[in-house]
């Protein structure tokens, strides 16, 4: 102890480096218990049907600050290798966050891997990407932002460049306490703006909410979608509602569709390491699916029409096929779901009822960046 | 010393080899069930793990109205292994616990554990392996809950991965 004060009291540029680190701690702890008073609290809004099975981690407290600077970051195109793309860039919100191509096209000019996900309703989600591999926002965020085919950057080459602007030291001071952009701020900061991305307001919101009157159409859709067939009781069905049902057409399920009888994408096996998981992908949400097409995990279908055709008569058989895609008909022994070209045409409008235009055109989730040249 | 060295490489080498043949078989997967959480003793169980506690069956109909033999190991005696609060333990807090089970499709149920205790229910509630017979099919094993009083079966699910204990918070 005696060795220790002596040491710490000669070796005075040692000492005077401890007590500033002391004081930065210090004043860090006093800004930050101030910045509870700053930074606004934001109160996410959804129905209540949804239900709040979510988990907000505790570091990452949703702020009005917070959300506003993700929003920027978003539409950052300086978070790319060669600054000429953002999240936008393959996630755009007019098509529900999606880019409308089968694959994407990354800051290199080379191609992702899989087709880009909406980003609606990811508050709910808990292993995120097409193989669930990611288990939260903050470090889904990290991919795109370092994967050479989407935006290439090293997270310390971002924190780099947004330190070098005027526009964004004062708003992460702001939203967490610092005069230094770190990387775990942007990820945050994104992750606080994907939080909000809520779609609540199409057509069967306002049905479960007992605002709209479906199409009779629409009704037949919604009833296929949500039965199994029984054709021993006279009951016609798609089955879709076993995967994709619940008020937000999303349940957190890993099945293979039939897409393929060999698989070359080997989906969630490649996570688990489990052969029981070969071309498992994870159900995606079906909310605005009307604009969200190409279809499925390689963008492989470009019509809803196409979908239902895969789903009536081209299941393909495999040892990880889903069981509850097998033995499942309209007809009584029948090999295949076997509906008929109306019925298709039923599911399609129903699928209509999904498109949620207040969620495509909130200004609250556009680009907040002044656009120059428009 | 060129020699040891390239002994040295050798040994490396067939580590590596003995690694990805490790690796591999893993992938080749025998899928295997944790008992987690608010346990004395967690587990990894294959199937064949089973075989060393006592065997019990249950004839019920399932989801495709055909009645089956299902067999397998009651859930209870897994739970006692892993040092779970039952019997004359379960009481006061613990009655506040529960088993969150999840299939690797993702699918997730839950039991309270009075209802799988024989202090408080006759059923036995089962952790099948085969059925008529048959170790499972793909899609249903290798293991799968079954609970013969619960009249719809959704909670009878298949593919079980995990088993976990936790207190209702
Ligand atoms: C080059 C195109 C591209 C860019 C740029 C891009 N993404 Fe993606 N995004 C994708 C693709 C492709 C997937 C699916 C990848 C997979 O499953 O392997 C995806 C998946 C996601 C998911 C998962 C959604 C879910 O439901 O699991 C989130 C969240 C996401 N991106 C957010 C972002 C954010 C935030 C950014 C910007 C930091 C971003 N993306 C930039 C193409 C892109
Ligand atoms: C066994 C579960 C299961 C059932 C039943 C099911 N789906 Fe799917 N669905 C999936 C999975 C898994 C995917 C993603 C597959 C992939 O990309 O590899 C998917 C993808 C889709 C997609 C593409 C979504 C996108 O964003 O690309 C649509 C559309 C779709 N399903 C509609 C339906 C309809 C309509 C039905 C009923 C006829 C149905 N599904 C029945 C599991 C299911």
């Amino acid at each position: 102890m005696k060795n220790f004060l002596k040491t710490v009291l000669t070796n005075r540029p040692g000492w005077l480096k401890v007590s500033l680190v002391c004081a930065v701690f210090i004043s860090c702890g006093l800004i930050q218990s101030f910045r509870a008073k700053n930074a606004e609290p934001y109160v996410l809004q959804y129905p209540a049907n949804f239900g709040s099975r979510f988990v907000i981690p505790e570091g990452n407290p949703i702020t009005k600050e917070g959300i506003y600077l993700g929003r920027l970051l978003f539409y950052e195109k300086a978070l790319s290798a060669n600054n000429n793309i953002s999240c936008e860039s393959c996630h755009q919100q007019k098509l529900a966050f999606t880019d409308g191509k089968a694959f994407s096209t990354g800051t290199d000019g080379s191609l992702t891997a899989r087709n880009s996900m909406s980003l609606a309703n990811l508050l709910w989600v808990r292993n995120f990407f097409w193989d669930g591999r990611s288990p939260g926002l903050e470090d889904q965020a990290k991919f795109p932002l370092t994967d050479p085919h989407e935006m290439g950057q090293p997270l310390s080459e971002s924190a780099r460049k947004l330190n070098n602007t005027t526009l964004y030291p004062p708003l992460f001071a702001k939203a967490f306490c610092s005069s230094v952009i770190t990387e775990d701020q942007i990820l945050k900061a994104l992750s606080q703006f994907e939080r909000t991305l809520i779609s609540a307001g199409s057509n069967y919101d306002r049905y479960l909410a007992g605002n709209y009157q479906p199409t009779a159409q629409q009704f037949r859709g919604m009833q296929l979608f949500e039965s199994g067939p029984d054709p021993k009781s006279g009951i016609r069905g798609a089955n879709c509602g076993h995967c994709h049902g619940g008020v937000k057409t999303f349940k957190e399920l890993f099945h293979n569709n039939g897409l393929d009888s060999v698989a070359t994408d080997i989906g969630r096996e490649q996570f688990t390491g489990q052969s029981t998981d070969r071309a498992r992908f994870r159900v995606p949400t079906l909310r605005n699916i009307m604009l969200t097409a190409p279809y499925m995990h390689d963008g492989r279908f470009s019509t809803i029409e196409q979908v239902l055709d895969h789903y009536n008569a081209h299941i393909q058989q495999s040892p990880t096929l889903s069981a509850f895609l097998q033995d499942i008909s309209n007809d009584p022994g029948g090999k295949n779901l076997a509906l008929t070209k109306d019925e298709k045409a039923d599911l399609t409008a129903f699928l209509g009822m999904l498109t949620d235009s207040l969620f495509t055109t909130n200004p609250a989730f556009s680009n907040p960046h002044p656009v120059l040249n428009p | 010393m060129s020699k040891t060295k390239f002994s040295k490489q050798s040994i490396a080498a067939s580590l590596l080899l003995l690694l990805c043949a490790a690796f591999s078989s893993f992938a080749q997967n025998t899928a295997t069930l944790s008992i987690s959480g608010e346990v004395t003793t967690p587990l990894e169980l294959k199937s064949a793990d089973l075989a060393s506690f006592k065997q019990v069956s249950h004839k019920v109909k399932d989801r495709d109205g055909k009645e089956h033999e299902f067999s397998g190991v009651a859930l209870i005696e897994i739970l006692e292994k892993a040092g779970v609060t039952t019997g004359a333990k379960l009481r006061g807090e613990n009655l506040a616990k529960y088993l969150l089970i999840s299939a690797s499709d993702g699918y997730e149920v839950l039991y309270s554990l009075a209802e799988i205790d024989p202090d408080f229910t006759d059923q036995v509630i089962l952790l099948a392996t085969t059925k008529d017979g048959q170790p499972l099919a793909n899609g249903e094993g290798p293991f799968r809950i079954i609970t013969p009083n619960d009249k719809k079966p959704a909670r009878w699910i298949r593919e079980v991965r995990s088993i976990k204990v936790a207190f209702a918070k």
